[in-house]
């Protein structure tokens, strides 16, 4: 009987399996397999027509550079955030986790419109960057990459804050007390022993984030528009406006592989280390 | 959260798949349905319907004013399947063996493809008399399709900023507007015609000849690309930020959209500028095998008669077809250049691929 409840039990994923299954890996196999059949038949044409382009190269760094910016800023300003949701109780906390969540439920599209209104030339940031003299006059921050990684970056916090918490809350705090007693300074407890716990809520943040981020194609479209060409944006409109499906195959597919190349080697680079230190 | 982007944007661009092919079957069910649960209605069975294949963007002037003067007028039914050009294309090559739609509203460059798969059928004077009254260059191919109205690209302004009407394209390029111009993007029709008055502003050519000469109109949007703010897909977008006052100019501003807003109270006006413009493509045409091809043709005719253009010019500012009908007050001296645009559906991609690496950020 014993031996066949782990059977039983994986059973309970059964209905979220076949569910992605239709809705994301029968599309997926679908998608990339229009990328390299053509009416030809197999070919791989379409990738060395894509990567033998040198704009497509700078495509592809635009992407890349600005999902990294967004999960660094994700980084920095979700960590603390984390550790201070953490590190309160009762009441606080449940304001805290609410005024994270609760930006959830607002619309892309409605955030890409207020940051709009924010990062223009006689928004907030500009009239308050300007009144502490940082700036002399109004600079353009809206349509710029700045603008673009400060807007996504909001919009994509609480996937930092959330799995770096959910790590963090389950961290002894007698542990802190017990390196203070033997003597580690902060910053040493910080790089020694805050941060090696925290790293596998800091990898799921940082993959989420990174992930999200170089697909995202509403807010670049809203927040930079089409004179900063991602992959996403060249994918859709390779779909929508040209109706090139072997083009946009080929641009998805790329995205595809190289963001899930790039979240799996950062985090075996982490664990790595890990395991060393 | 997912991105939701693919689908905002699909919708917004009306990509999807066309529902409502079935429509007519629908309204035929529903119909007898009702006949066969209501006794009287068989006095009603009798009345005819008419199908337009429509364009959605055309839907409130066409609702308010058009369809109902033709329902009285033939005692019919129109029913107004309001979509995009490339759908109703799509609903034509689905039906080719037994069409249920009469009349069918596409843009110019897919009126070209509907021709060359021999879908349409020539508007000729003995069906559709009005048709002589219309301007030069507005009966396209023989007659195979009209334009049925000229709504025009002028340039949009912040009446708060700008207090003196820009009175000229070159205008646009004037360093005082640095970073407050919005440009169409070329993937919306009317960027391809802001590129035409580029290289219309570079070579001094007549814009009939302007339009091949594509290289000048990129020469000039690079020259220009310090006076870009950004370049929209969105025009909701393009208009909140001239509205707020992040820009100050949209140039390439299709009429009714700019009058639009203007109606609605935002601080918005549109300026014709004295070079003369193009004209958003507006061509009507009629189905082949359609079913009832004389009411057919009197849509066509009546949508392009005196009374109606002078209520419909009136009503969105475009311009008529109709050479009895006198432009709107304003706009008399409004000179619009024909486009070819059987040469923008050949060359369309790769400007569009130009465009990316030439003004990019």
């Amino acid at each position: 009987m014993s031996d066949r409840t782990p059977d039983r039990v994986a059973l309970l994923a059964l209905p979220a399996l076949v569910y992605m299954v239709i809705v994301f890996a029968i599309p997926v196999m679908v998608l990339i397999g229009r990328s390299f059949f053509g009416p030809s038949g197999l070919s791989v044409t379409p990738y060395i027509d894509f990567l033998s382009d040198g704009f497509n190269w700078r495509v592809i760094f635009n992407t890349l550079r600005t999902a990294a910016l967004t999960t660094l800023v994700c980084l920095v300003i979700g960590y603390p955030t984390a550790l201070a949701l953490s590190w309160s109780k009762g009441f606080v906390q449940a304001i805290m986790l609410v005024a994270i969540i609760l930006p959830l439920s607002v619309g892309v599209i409605v955030k890409a419109f207020a940051w709009q209104i924010v990062l223009r030339r006689d928004g907030i940031v500009a009239s308050l960057l300007m009144a502490t003299g940082v700036w002399d006059e109004p600079k353009l921050l809206l349509f710029t990459e700045t603008g673009l990684v400060l807007g996504a970056a909001n919009i994509f916090l609480p996937f930092m804050i959330l799995p770096i918490y959910s790590v963090l809350k389950l961290i002894d705090p007698s542990l802190q007390h017990a390196a203070a007693t033997l003597g580690a300074p902060p910053v040493y407890r910080f790089f020694r022993l805050s941060l090696p716990l925290a790293a596998s809520g800091i990898i799921s943040g940082c993959s989420i984030v990174f992930s999200l981020a170089t697909s995202m194609y509403v807010i670049p479209s809203l927040l930079i528009g089409d004179r900063y060409q991602t992959l996403p944006t060249l994918t859709a409109r390779a779909f929508l406006l040209m109706r090139n499906e072997r083009l946009g195959s080929t641009t998805a597919t790329i995205l595809l592989f190289l963001t899930i190349a790039i979240v799996m080697l950062t985090a075996w680079l982490v664990r790595r280390r890990e395991v060393q230190t | 959260m997912p991105d939701l982007s693919g689908y905002w944007l699909g919708a917004v661009m009306e990509n999807s798949r066309p529902l409502s092919l079935d429509r007519r079957n629908f309204v035929v069910g529903a119909t007898a349905l009702a006949s066969a649960l209501a006794a009287p209605s068989i006095l009603r069975a009798q009345t005819r319907e008419l199908v337009v294949g429509a364009a959605s963007s055309q839907k409130s002037w066409s609702e308010e004013i058009m369809i109902p003067a033709f329902e009285k007028k033939h005692n019919v039914k129109v029913i107004f399947e309001g979509t995009r050009s490339l759908v109703n294309l799509e609903k034509m090559q689905k039906n080719k063996d037994k069409q249920y739609l009469s009349v069918v509203q596409m843009d110019d460059p897919v009126m070209i493809t509907a021709v060359a798969e021999g879908l349409l059928d020539p508007i000729t004077t003995a069906r559709v008399p009005n048709a002589a009254l219309l301007k030069p260059n507005l009966t396209h191919m023989d007659g195979m399709w009209v334009n049925y109205l000229q709504p025009w690209v002028g340039i949009a302004y912040n009446t708060a900023k700008v207090t003196t009407p820009p009175g000229s394209w070159a205008e646009v390029f004037d360093q005082k507007f640095k970073s407050r111009v919005i440009l169409p993007s070329l993937q919306n029709t009317e960027g391809v015609l802001a590129l035409f008055i580029a290289s219309y502003l570079k070579t001094g050519k007549p814009m009939s000849e302007a339009q091949k000469d594509i290289d000048s109109a990129f020469a000039k949007l690079v020259e220009m690309k310090p006076n870009v703010l950004m370049s929209y897909t969105q025009e909701a977008q393009a208009y909140n930020l001239l509205e707020q006052g992040e820009a100050y100019l949209v140039a390439g501003a299709i009429s009714s959209v700019a009058m639009a807003r203007k109606s609605r109270g935002a601080p918005v006006e549109l300026a014709a500028p004295k070079e003369g413009t193009f004209s958003m493509p507006s061509g009507i045409a009629l189905v082949k095998g359609g079913p009832q091809p004389e009411l057919a043709a009197a849509y066509i005719d009546m949508l392009i008669s005196a009374e109606l253009q002078s209520k419909i010019s009136a009503a969105t500012f475009a311009l008529p077809v109709n050479k009895t009908v006198a432009a709107p007050a304003g706009l008399e001296n409004l000179i619009i250049h024909p486009v070819d645009w059987a040469n923008v559906s050949k060359n369309r991609a790769s400007w569009v691929a130009r465009w990316d690496r030439e003004l990019s950020l």
